[in-house]
């Protein structure tokens, strides 16, 4: 045989060889050893995979669902609010701090399709579309999880992660891609746009403020006051990465007929309006009405809980602006939701 | 890039590829353009400096070779250390004297001075990627044609080949130009057999980074940031485990390296051979980061007089070299101390040796080996810790019995370090590639399949860079 043909063969059996190894071996993987890295690096589709079929309902949510305050008379989450509504109804709980859209995305697009249309209720948090969260530290790890979650051949994903084939830019580097944002981003127009002039969240944080009469500022209030600037100073565009992330995963839901239920959940727009201004809350408010326009017109039921709150229920409100609720809170959350789902069982002739 | 990323594993082929495709006189452009790819992927800014390196390298050198009189050939010279030791020194050095700097304030800094933004990144938080390696390469060069020992390059494009060439530029090995430039220009032609060697190596290479230390990281990290909460069983374990994690992630990119140099037909050399089976010192050193080891015994302890001078003098020159060594690799009095201590622990062997030479006994061999291992571990103490304050801490926590454990090993690490362990023994003045000959295709082939099985699905989760890349 010609020495050219020979090699080419023996590369072909050897390439086809190793095909065979590898589709055994993410078998292999697939049946003794993917649940065990699920339950230790991507532990919301370890829960999806264990409660989805025995329940209804699925809620994915982040801390605003499970953070309590020691006084809270009941320890209830939203989600067990919302189903206590229903009677007879099942609504798992899919929760995990610090999550976002990013990771319940890759979740949702991995939920069975049943013959009854499901309910998927995902947690959609103002605060998320900011560049703080887009550029958080904890992201890498975030993503890490996510890489878990994609629809891909078990082991594959398993090797993607050990290749570090996902966001794993650390924190340093996502501390000063959020500077420059906060630097460079503008905001396009503001509530007293004519006389706005601190249109950035920099120019905007150096802004003095809570000074008393002798020009002495208030280190305490200011600091809560930035953080809000930081938490909410920004506008919704079509380049905001949350904004496709919902835009796929609406795509995902249609896919697999879900009816998917955005829960726009509380911010505390009354400190925002005590510490800030108008100016704060008009962009709090706008951006809600963009979120609300634009996915009602897609179908998709959003139950606007924005400004269902008052600045007692957020139990970290002396801190930091997040949306942690006191039992009241959480139950007043659920009730909204739960009002949302009956109406809209009342309105749309739905088989769920 | 790094090596165990799929943009590396897609890039490795696409350049083997053109490499075979395109006509030899174009090749050094596709090797450069690779490499200031793959080096500008870390930091776009980054390259600046290697550039600056290579051009006052190649002029120093080609200057430097006209050069008839002593006094230009001395400040040439001085020029080409003062660039690239000054460059090492800024980048690397600087920060111990400067006062400590808040992140935050550094990215602030940078978002409004981008250029002088990024030289304080490089002096604070994020040093040039294997600036301690180009540099030391580069010098060899211009050191080389100062001794007369080798020609000067003529082409510049070429010369930066040699400083760039991204298999080996940003851990080593450290190669000298006379080794590696020739290789460089030289045509090869794509053989089964060197792409079989290429893919043993690196096949081995990720094996150990990846499934061994990378496993590992997170036990001694663990062990490392929290002294004081662990009983001395895992402080021992992190201790030991530091020095199986270090070695395995260097000699493991140091294959990686060897094996995707192999691909384009060039030979890098053997940066480790089996370290922690020596039985005295100095054999540690000449098994352990052995471009390194010459590096130093060429441009640094031969110029000292070598082994030519007084003991008194030979000893402080033996102190003075394992000294610099610890401090080529980073800005910190900690590593000053573990190389004295290895300088010191080669004086004692060597005045016990001049004393009484022992009889070179297996059994002798053995206890040395048991020696060498135990305090070259325990030196990496000094390595691994972030101040000397941590020191006192963590050696009393070694003899502590209460406190957590970390010894949670799962049963496929375990099983991981015993393959380790039995393929180290068989490596043992072999190499990955020649040592796979002497099996037949089955077990070989189940060999194969065993190492992907662990890269695979057994492989560290988490992302650990190399540890030598912060050097």
């Amino acid at each position: 045989m010609h020495k050219g043909l020979h090699t080419t063969l023996k590369i072909a059996i050897r390439l086809l060889v190793g095909a065979v190894v590898l589709f055994s071996f993410n078998l292999i993987y697939w049946k003794y050893f993917w649940m065990k890295d699920l339950d230790k690096h991507g532990p919301m589709l370890y829960n999806l995979i264990e409660i989805q079929d025995t329940f209804d309902a699925l809620y994915f949510g982040e801390s605003s669902n499970f953070t309590t305050h020691p006084d809270d008379y009941n320890q209830l989450r939203i989600s067990d609010n919302i189903s206590a509504e229903f009677e007879g109804w099942r609504l798992g709980a899919l929760n995990h701090g610090a999550y976002h859209v990013g990771m319940f995305r890759p979740l949702v697009s991995r939920v069975h399709n049943f013959k009854n249309r499901k309910t998927v209720i995902v947690t959609m948090n103002l605060r998320t579309f900011n560049q703080d969260v887009i550029y958080s530290p904890s992201e890498a790890n975030l993503q890490l999880s996510t890489r878990f979650y994609k629809r891909s051949p078990a082991l594959l994903n398993r090797v993607f992660v050990s290749f570090n084939y996902y966001d794993n830019r650390s924190g340093h580097e996502r501390d000063l891609l959020k500077w420059k944002a906060w630097t460079y981003d503008t905001l396009k127009s503001t509530y007293d746009s004519i006389s706005f002039e601190k249109n950035t969240i920099r120019r905007w944080c150096e802004v003095p403020k809570f000074l008393d009469s002798n020009g002495v500022q208030d280190d305490a209030k200011r600091q809560l006051a930035d953080q809000y600037i930081k938490a909410y100073a920004f506008q919704i565009d079509e380049h905001n990465p949350m904004l496709k992330e919902f835009d796929d995963l609406v795509g995902i839901a249609k896919r697999k007929n879900l009816n998917l239920v955005f829960n726009l959940i509380p911010e505390n727009i009354e400190d925002a309006q005590l510490y800030i201004g108008d100016n704060l809350v008009w962009l709090m408010r706008s951006n809600r009405d963009f979120l609300v326009e634009r996915y009602t017109e897609q179908g998709i039921l959003v139950v606007d809980n924005l400004e269902l709150l008052e600045s007692k229920h957020f139990i970290d409100r002396a801190v930091i602006p997040q949306e942690h609720y006191d039992a009241e809170g959480r139950e007043r959350v659920g009730k909204s939701v739960a009002n949302a789902l009956k109406n809209q069982r009342t309105n749309v002739t739905d088989p769920e | 890039m790094l090596f165990n990323s799929v943009a590396f594993l897609i890039f490795l082929p696409v350049v083997v590829l053109l490499y075979y495709l395109l006509p030899q006189k174009f090749c050094w452009v596709l090797l450069l353009a690779a490499s200031y790819v793959f080096y500008g992927s870390w930091k776009i800014e980054f390259l600046c400096l290697i550039i600056f390196s290579t051009i006052v390298d190649f002029y120093v050198g080609k200057l430097m070779h006209r050069a008839t009189e002593k006094w230009r050939r001395n400040a040439l010279l001085a020029v080409s250390l003062t660039a690239n030791l000054g460059l090492l020194f800024v980048f690397k050095y600087l920060v111990l004297f400067l006062p400590p700097m808040d992140p935050m304030i550094a990215n602030i800094y940078t978002v409004d001075h981008p250029f002088l933004g990024f030289i304080v990144q490089g002096i604070y938080f994020t040093i040039p990627v294997g600036i301690s390696f180009y540099t030391f390469q580069t010098l060899s060069y211009t050191i080389d044609i100062y001794h007369r020992r080798i020609e000067p390059e003529t082409h510049i494009g070429h010369f930066a080949l040699f400083v760039t060439f991204f298999p080996q530029l940003v851990a080593g090995p450290i190669e000298r130009f006379s080794r590696l430039m020739p290789q460089l220009k030289e045509k090869h032609q794509a053989t089964y057999r060197q792409f079989q060697k290429a893919f043993r190596l690196m096949l081995y290479g990720f094996f150990i980074k990846m499934c061994i230390a990378d496993n590992l990281s997170p036990l001694v990290d663990m062990v490392y940031d929290n002294p004081a909460l662990f009983n001395g069983w895992s402080t021992w374990f992190g201790t030991f485990g530091f020095g199986l994690q270090i070695y395995t992630d260097f000699a493991g990119y140091s294959l990686i390296a060897q094996g995707a140099a192999l691909c384009l037909g060039i030979n890098l050399i053997d940066n480790f051979k089996t370290p922690y089976f020596s039985t005295s010192i100095g054999e540690f050193w000449n098994r352990w980061h052995i471009s390194l080891s010459n590096w130093f015994r060429d441009y640094l302890y031969i110029p000292l007089g070598g082994n030519k001078v007084s003991l008194l003098r030979w000893s402080v020159n033996i102190l003075a070299v394992f000294i610099i060594s610890g401090f080529w690799h980073g800005a910190n009095y900690t590593f000053l101390i573990w190389g004295a201590i290895h300088g010191l622990l080669y004086l004692v062997e060597r005045g016990i040796n001049a004393r009484k030479r022992l009889p070179q006994t297996r059994l002798v061999r053995f206890i040395g080996g048991i020696l060498i291992f135990a305090s070259v571990n325990l030196a990496w103490l000094f390595f691994r810790i972030d101040t000397l304050t941590d020191v006192p801490n963590h050696v009393s926590q070694l003899f502590h019995s209460t406190g957590a454990t970390v010894l949670e090993l799962t049963w496929p690490l375990v099983a991981m370090l015993g393959v380790f362990l039995v393929f180290e023994l068989l490596l043992y003045n072999n190499r990955i590639d020649r040592l796979l000959d002497k099996f037949n295709l089955p077990l070989r082939w189940t060999i194969y399949a065993l190492f992907v099985w662990c890269i695979t699905a057994w492989a560290g989760v988490t992302n650990h860079p190399f540890i030598y890349f912060q050097f």
